[in-house]
């Protein structure tokens, strides 16, 4: 069971001796990295068929928690690892030239630090792995080595170092309050100590900081510049995964520790906002990448929006919302591979590229919403139980919610209006924009994935209805990971 | 309106922080986790300097995770700077108290920075603290020969065996089927040179590779700026 931080510790160990490796034997050193992650997700995938029952608290370094750190394993963490380590090899550097080395080390320790996000069950561990996730992002973005990545990447870089100043500042108030930083520990003792105006800033603080990787409003200027910039591989895993890694950080600090309604009021507010701008952007967007990191952005906001719900089905749609946003945004951006600039440019791609058209098709239909697809369900849910609330703010989200279907219907549609189009112009530029056969694979494995999720989704709900019952379950959480309560001082 | 804009957030956050910050009684902070780590960490540990329990044991993968978001620095520093190499040594030398003075620091640079390191678990220092000592002592002759390079590739060797070595060692603990990263050996005599088990060998493999990645670091910057 202690295996469980090969997940973290393996990638880590390949990314430092990468680069001698590939110095060594060019072979060894391309297939070290996808045999680490291949191995990664055999591992966890092995967990979650065996009958081990879930929750599980492994500790690091053998002391037991609250004294050393812990990571925590309940199936929505597994879940979350293994599309950690599924999706960096879906999104793995395949392409190589001189940098290849160092390109698929920073891969590698943003795998690793992904999969820390997933699991660990302590504070400073976690903005540890969030500080390296940021790092080695930074070093992907600016691979592209076009001063437009630069400028994207210095943004980035300065947006990122405010949101991480102020999570530590937030952490450091905990900890100055509690004098702990074990999350399960703290869930003890939030209601005595964190319930009041200084755990609602320290929580604020952190939300703000946590919040530029899930491109919460007030803080997501970099997401257009960075997709547009970086290659689609990365821009697919950063909007697809590690938006909603940071998510399920915000996730766990609501419901363990500031489960208070005044934090989940500001979670809708910035998601309402989120909403509104980002879909507006989005319609305005002259750009295949710019206008999906847009919609990424509007389609946080509608997570954000399911996150501040209340109950368990609440809990659910964030569920199926994410999982949804991420198969489908990944697959776009695959597809941007070879669609990017201007938009004009897709004027009758259909007739170069059939299938690609086609999956475009099928992942703006679900990401609208049309009935027998999966986005459809995650939409009804959220709707039924924003209807369901009797507060007005919540009303609000759910008209904002629906506007937002209909200018995502009406921008996605504009596109696969045009890729259908008979060029009518005869002007058409010489440059054939071809996808490249590594992308359209991918994004037809998203395709296949999305169609296998719409005949399976009544047990994929019911899987889901489970895992949210269980991750909503603070108590749990406790005695999972402290069994025994902690002696007398503390 | 940008201007602005920023002066108002700035004001505004720092307006809160001092209204925050009047709520809270300075000096007596709770010490729960500390206090216990305080009386259990000798004998759980053995290590002198408490401060090298926490870093080494009780918070072990936080100094991993560290490690690893130096080299992911480090490694995106190379990406972006790594592509000009043509050193033309179109600076001048330095003179001759930097050089000479450089040449006969060395040494000395060296045995305090391992030493440092050595006695990361027994008094104030660690790792980290020598290991940005041994890169400034390989540094110095860069500043005083600017046209003079460093061997990159050892440097590399270095860096990587050092850093699989700290997870190696975790991983040896594992394979006994103890934790990642669990604290072995005997614990000895506590305030020893030999003592605290693999807590010293994990502060020489962090500071060999903090000081190799520094000075890889730094030679790289400096031999970027001397093309401009």
């Amino acid at each position: 069971m202690n295996n469980l931080v090969l997940t973290i510790a393996l990638p880590l160990l390949g990314a430092f001796l990468l680069p001698v490796l590939m110095r060594l034997s060019q072979a060894i050193g391309l297939w070290l990295g996808p045999i680490i992650l291949g191995y990664g997700c055999w591992l966890l995938g092995n967990l979650w068929f065996s009958d081990i029952s879930l929750p599980l608290s492994i500790v690091i370094g053998g002391f037991d928690a609250p004294y050393g750190i812990n990571l925590y394993l309940d199936s929505l963490a597994l879940l979350f690892a293994f599309a950690v380590q599924l999706l960096g090899l879906i999104c793995w550097p395949y392409a190589l030239n001189q940098d290849t080395a160092r390109r698929q080390a920073l891969m590698l320790l943003l795998v690793a630090a992904s999969t820390g996000l997933a699991l660990s069950g302590d504070l400073f561990n976690l903005y540890v792995f969030y500080e390296l996730a940021a790092v080695a992002t930074f070093g992907l973005v600016a691979a592209s080595t076009t001063s437009a990545a630069y400028a994207a990447t210095f943004r980035y870089l300065i947006l990122s170092g405010i949101g991480s100043v102020l999570t530590l500042l937030g952490i450091a108030m905990i900890y100055s309050q509690t004098g702990t930083l074990n999350l399960a520990h703290l869930a003890q003792l939030a209601p005595e100590l964190l319930h009041d105006r200084l755990g609602l800033t320290a929580y604020l603080l952190i939300l703000i900081g946590i919040g530029v990787k899930a491109e919460l409003f007030p803080v997501n200027a970099w997401v257009p510049e960075i997709y547009a910039t970086a290659s689609s591989r990365l821009s697919g895993f950063l909007a697809g995964l590690l938006s909603k890694l940071a998510l399920l950080i915000i996730l766990r600090l609501l419901v363990l520790i500031f489960d208070q309604p005044e934090a989940v009021q500001i979670v809708l507010i910035l998601g309402i906002l989120g909403v509104v701008s980002g879909e507006f952007a989005a319609w305005r967007a002259k750009d295949m990448r710019r206008m999906l990191g847009f919609s990424s952005i509007g389609q946080l906001g509608i997570v954000f929006i399911a996150l501040s719900l209340p109950d368990e089905r609440g809990l659910l749609a964030l569920l199926a919302l994410s999982l949804h946003h991420l198969v489908i945004k990944t697959g776009l951006f695959m597809l941007a591979d070879g669609w990017g600039g201007s938009l004009e440019r897709l004027t009758g791609a259909a007739k170069r590229s059939p299938v690609g058209a086609a999956l475009f098709t099928l992942f703006a239909l679900s990401l609208v919403g049309v009935p027998p697809l999966p986005g459809f369900w995650a939409k009804f849910t959220l709707i039924t139980e924003l209807a369901a609330q009797s507060e007005p703010l919540y009303l609000i989200g759910l008209l904002v919610f629906l506007l937002a279907t209909v200018i995502e219907t009406s921008y996605l549609f504009r596109i696969v209006a045009k890729l259908y189009s008979s060029a009518g112009t005869t002007t058409e530029q010489p440059e054939h924009q071809h996808l490249p056969g590594l992308s359209l694979a991918t994004a037809s494995l998203f395709g296949i994935t999305l169609l296998a999720a719409t005949v399976l989704i009544a047990p994929i709900g019911d899987g889901l209805q489970a895992i949210a019952t269980e991750a909503k379950n603070a108590e749990l959480y406790i005695q999972t990971v402290m069994p025994v309560t902690p002696g007398g001082q503390l | 309106m940008r201007n602005l804009t920023g002066l108002l957030f700035a004001g505004g956050l720092g307006f809160m922080l001092l209204a925050i910050a009047s709520g809270i009684d300075f000096g007596s902070p709770p010490m729960r986790i500390g206090e216990a780590i305080q009386s259990a960490s000798p004998q759980e540990v053995g290590a002198a300097n408490i401060v090298t329990s926490v870093v080494l044991g009780y918070r072990g993968i936080d100094t991993l995770g560290e490690l690893a978001i130096l080299f992911a620095a480090a490694s995106a520093a190379g990406l972006v700077l790594g592509r000009r190499h043509t050193t033309t040594g179109t600076q001048r030398k330095g003179g001759f108290v930097l050089f000479h003075g450089g040449a006969l620091i060395f040494p000395f640079l060296l045995t305090i920075g391992f030493y440092i390191i050595f006695h990361g678990h027994l008094t104030p220092g660690g790792g980290f603290q020598g290991g940005v000592i041994l890169a400034a002592a390989f540094f110095l002759p860069l500043l005083a020969r600017p046209g003079a390079r460093l061997h990159h590739s050892i440097l590399s060797v270095i860096e990587a065996f050092a850093g699989a070595s700290f997870i190696l060692i975790g991983l040896a603990a594992l394979a006994e089927g103890q934790a990642f990263l669990q604290p072995m050996l005997n614990q000895d005599t506590l305030g020893a040179l030999i003592s605290a088990g693999t807590l010293p060998l994990l502060y020489i493999a962090v500071g060999l590779k903090v000081g190799a990645e520094l000075a890889s670091l730094l030679s790289n910057l400096a031999q970027t700026e001397s093309e401009q």
